[in-house]
């Protein structure tokens, strides 16, 4: 049976309202590349490309098809026979896999950043920079001097005491590069509570944008130094909620043997996304949490990350936090949960549609006339920011944790 | 195949951007709901206004080219496949609700509008369309009205037909005709309107419905009563009817059923149980409380072994969530599955329940049943997998009986999911052969040429 309920999920179809756009299509097709029936087309690679993997679909199907699952490993499979496409290869496997580089390139990039629109929309994510260019978007201010630059690789809790727990911060991306202060926070946050915190100047990118678009070689080398820049440690934390889920489903779609399956099972049992980690490890009392001043009076509402509140499950952590946060008032969004359309390099090559997903998203914030947009993934905050610049709202978009004293 | 000519008039009618030709997008429109039938379409074509499907359907008609009109693709009769190739007429980018008029309580909608996105926008005027295929997630109001598509609501709110007022039309030829009207009630000449209600997308396409609708209930209630014999489900549910009360649903699920859902979503079905009847009573809320207490107290006089009431609204979804996934679960543990349509006048459920019992025994198959007992709909669904000869030949066999089996008993080969492709063999069996032939004579009046999803019904 094919119920096509997966349409009236699925944020693509809902804008284009033609079958190759939806599960239940990309699916079809998949399993005739499977029987032989289809070729790995330039025009296939465009429909399994035109996915966002927000994994509503998968949420919502009655047979509970792992869509997903489908979509990556199509890709992947692609990838092996027809290899990454020219701009993707050069920024996956020379740019990005490559730390050092990437952060060179990123540089090079911000000494051009007088050409784009000033103001607090300046954002944009990286792996794609150059191919983000002219597109009309806010593209975002690099920092100066990224967060791997500004920390310690050890960072002792402030009482002097002995640690109760040593974490490892898994920066990502983003934060590295985007929003050092913020990094700086999170780290304060944790040593202010009696944590250890070791930051391993050789942790990679997760690897979202590499595997989630089919290459798993380089994913799987990531994975390595990844594990094993984090050896030895109680937890690794990350307030991004993509890298979170990435780094805990390495086990789902990279395994190529068991010793790659146990390995990254391994890893992902210690994986937190810092929503969790607050509310499910640290057990805080929320109620003592103490509300930055400059959002006293505010109202705030929840942008649920895809990759939080369906690839983890995570979706009352965030909401106790900000409900126990004294002097913020909380308001539900309608379609908390729906995608805000950046999905990662989506929103490089289909901006238009991300555009038009992230307008649904613009509506339900507007409904509940919060002062702040909170969430918990740069991803999201780099297109929340992007799209509230473009519609000329009022409000500000911020992480949670950045709320918190 | 089709004119490489003709695709350049469809651009200039349609657009570009609303024209689909390669094989990636025409393989996906060579489906519908069902596993079984396939077949690709030569180009599908996004019309969004009754002038560019006019238009269409005159080069079609002139080319001699088919047409099948499509909507979610929800349809589970092949009813929505391109069996003889041609154009594909995706009717999902025709999507506009135009009008809700509160004080005359109906609607005026495109074909496109997905049945749920209608009465979302309906909830927010305290109104309702009540016919509800349970594909409303993805289901368009055209291909809803070309099957006449109903669901568990049935017993008490009926199904499509009786909520649609008017149509607007656009023939096979080309031309446009409005039948019906916006008022309740009209007499004017032969009732045209109930004759594209069912077509199957045989006789023209639809292009704006005009819809009856209901004030939403304030309030409803869930009750689940548990049998340990599937027949005794069956006569509690004329039980219930003849004692006065008129659920709005009354839906039936096997003990199979209920193991599979236990085992996808523990929920505290009784595993043990041979049957669960799920009731839902709306209206406003001292009625409902009455009919409550009603169904309880009869469900437990004629031999339920547990009634439970939903405390709340959280675990009356949980309850209807399990109902809806009961297919799904059919679905996902067989290779093949013939699910069944029939239906039987109400008071003979329990004698279709026993026949395909006994024919699960005699042929050594799974025979499940599920379905809407409220208003004699059951969907028996054999399990079988088509590579396996033997298995596969019992069940046609199976299957054969239980349609036979349901005529006899007054029924009818289909209460809802049409004939399509699924059933045109049962069709020619069953029904008498003149009244194919004034059908066929209908067809022939209205599609001269044979165009407007030819190869469908009979």
């Amino acid at each position: 049976m094919k119920c096509g309920f997966c349409g009236f999920f699925c944020p693509v179809y809902q804008e284009e309202r033609m079958e190759p756009a939806v599960a239940r299509g990309k699916n079809f097709l998949v399993r005739e590349i499977l029987r032989g029936n289809q070729e790995f087309t330039p025009e296939m690679g465009e429909i399994i490309g035109k996915c966002l993997l927000c994994k509503r679909c998968v949420a919502n199907c009655p047979s509970k098809t792992q869509i997903d699952r489908v979509v990556v490993g199509a890709r992947a499979q692609m990838v092996k026979d027809k290899g990454l496409g020219f701009i993707k290869d050069f920024i996956f496997r020379k740019v990005m896999s490559n730390r050092k580089a990437f952060g060179r390139y990123v540089k090079l990039a911000s000494k051009f950043q007088w050409i784009f629109p000033k103001g607090e929309g300046n954002i944009r994510h990286l792996p794609d920079f150059l191919k983000a260019l002219g597109q009309g978007r806010h593209i975002p201010t690099i920092a100066k001097t990224f967060l791997r630059d500004q920390v310690e690789e050890v960072n002792k809790p402030q009482d002097g005491k002995e640690p109760t727990l040593r974490v490892g911060y898994f920066m990502g991306c983003a934060t590295d590069f985007i929003y050092p202060e913020f990094g700086k926070k999170v780290i304060d946050f944790l040593t202010k509570r009696g944590i250890e915190v070791v930051v391993p100047k050789a942790q990679n990118c997760c690897g979202s944008a590499i595997y989630f678009s089919g290459d798993f070689e380089t994913g799987r080398r990531l994975a390595k130094d990844n594990i094993d820049a984090f050896k030895d440690l109680d937890y690794i934390v990350t307030a991004c909620g993509t890298c979170s889920s990435t780094l805990k489903d390495y086990k789902v779609y990279l395994p190529d043997n068991e010793e790659q399956q146990k390995a990254y099972e391994k890893f992902a049992k210690k994986i937190k996304d810092s929503t969790e980690f607050v509310v499910d490890v640290m057990k805080l009392n929320l109620g003592e949490l103490k509300l930055k001043k400059e959002f006293e009076g505010k109202t705030a509402t929840w942008h649920d990350p895809c990759h939080l509140v369906r690839y983890q499950n995570i979706k009352e952590q965030p909401r106790a936090i900000l409900r126990a946060l004294k002097g913020l008032k909380f308001a539900e969004m309608p379609n908390a949960d729906l995608c805000c359309g950046m999905g990662g390099s989506f929103s490089v090559y289909h901006y238009d549609l991300t555009r038009k997903i992230a307008a649904k998203k613009m509506a339900g914030i507007k409904t509940t006339n919060a002062d702040i947009v909170v969430t918990a993934c740069p991803g999201c905050m780099i297109n929340l920011i992007d799209n509230v610049a473009h519609s000329k709202m009022p409000q500000k978009v911020h992480h949670l944790l950045e709320l918190v004293e | 195949m089709i004119k490489e000519s003709l695709i350049g008039e469809f651009e200039k009618i349609v657009g570009k951007e609303n024209v689909l030709t390669s094989k990636e997008s025409l393989k996906a429109y060579s489906y519908d709901g069902t596993t079984s039938w396939i077949h690709e379409p030569d180009v599908v074509l996004f019309p969004t206004s009754t002038a560019e499907v006019a238009a269409i359907m005159k080069i079609a008609n002139a080319q001699k080219v088919p047409v099948t009109p499509r909507g979610g693709g929800t349809n589970v009769s092949g009813g929505s496949v391109p069996i003889q190739g041609g154009i594909v007429l995706a009717l999902t980018k025709f999507n506009k609700i135009i009008r809700v008029d509160k004080e005359n309580m109906t609607a005026t909608v495109e074909p496109g509008v997905v049945l749920m996105d209608l009465n979302m926008a309906l909830a927010r005027e305290g109104l309702f369309f009540p016919p509800d295929p349970q594909s409303f997630l993805g289901a368009t109001l055209g291909g809803i009205i070309a099957e006449n598509g109903g669901g568990p609501a049935c017993v008490k709110y009926g199904v499509t037909k009786q909520y649609i007022l008017g149509l607007e039309v656009v023939l096979p030829t080309g031309d446009v005709i409005n039948v019906g009207g916006r008022t309740l009630k009209n007499v004017v000449g032969y009732d045209l309107t109930m004759l594209f209600v069912s077509s199957e997308g045989t006789l023209g396409v639809v292009t704006k419905a005009e819809l009856k609708l209901n004030p939403m209930p304030p309030a409803r209630k869930t009750i689940m009563a548990v049998y340990d014999d599937v027949a005794k489900a069956g006569e509690n549910v004329f039980r219930v009817l003849e004692n006065g009360v008129i659920p709005n649903k009354i839906e039936l699920l096997d003990n199979w059923v209920i193991n599979r859902i236990e085992e996808m979503m523990p929920m505290g079905l009784p595993k043990d149980a041979d049957a669960v009847l799920l009731f839902e009573t709306d209206g406003i809320p001292e009625a409902v409380e009455k009919e409550t207490e009603k169904i309880v107290e009869i469900a437990r006089k004629y031999g339920a072994k547990d009634v439970r009431v939903a405390k709340d609204q959280a675990e009356a979804d949980r309850y209807w969530l399990a109902r809806r996934a009961g297919f799904a679960a059919v679905f996902g543990k067989a290779p093949t599955v013939f699910a069944e349509d029939v239906t039987v006048p109400r008071g003979r459920i329990p004698d279709l329940i026993r026949k395909c019992k006994a024919l699960a025994k005699k042929y050594a198959l799974e025979i499940v049943v599920l379905g809407h007992a409220g208003d004699g709909n059951l969907h028996p669904s054999i399990l079988t997998d088509i590579k396996n000869k033997d298995h596969y030949d019992r069940a046609v066999k199976a299957m054969d009986e239980i349609i036979e089996g349901a005529v006899e008993l007054g029924g009818v080969l289909s209460g809802e999911h049409g004939i399509g492709l699924e059933k045109q063999k049962f069709f020619r069996k069953v029904e008498n052969p003149k009244v194919i032939d004034l059908m066929k004579g209908i067809k022939a009046l209205v599609d001269p040429n044979n165009i407007m999803n030819p190869g469908k019904i009979w």
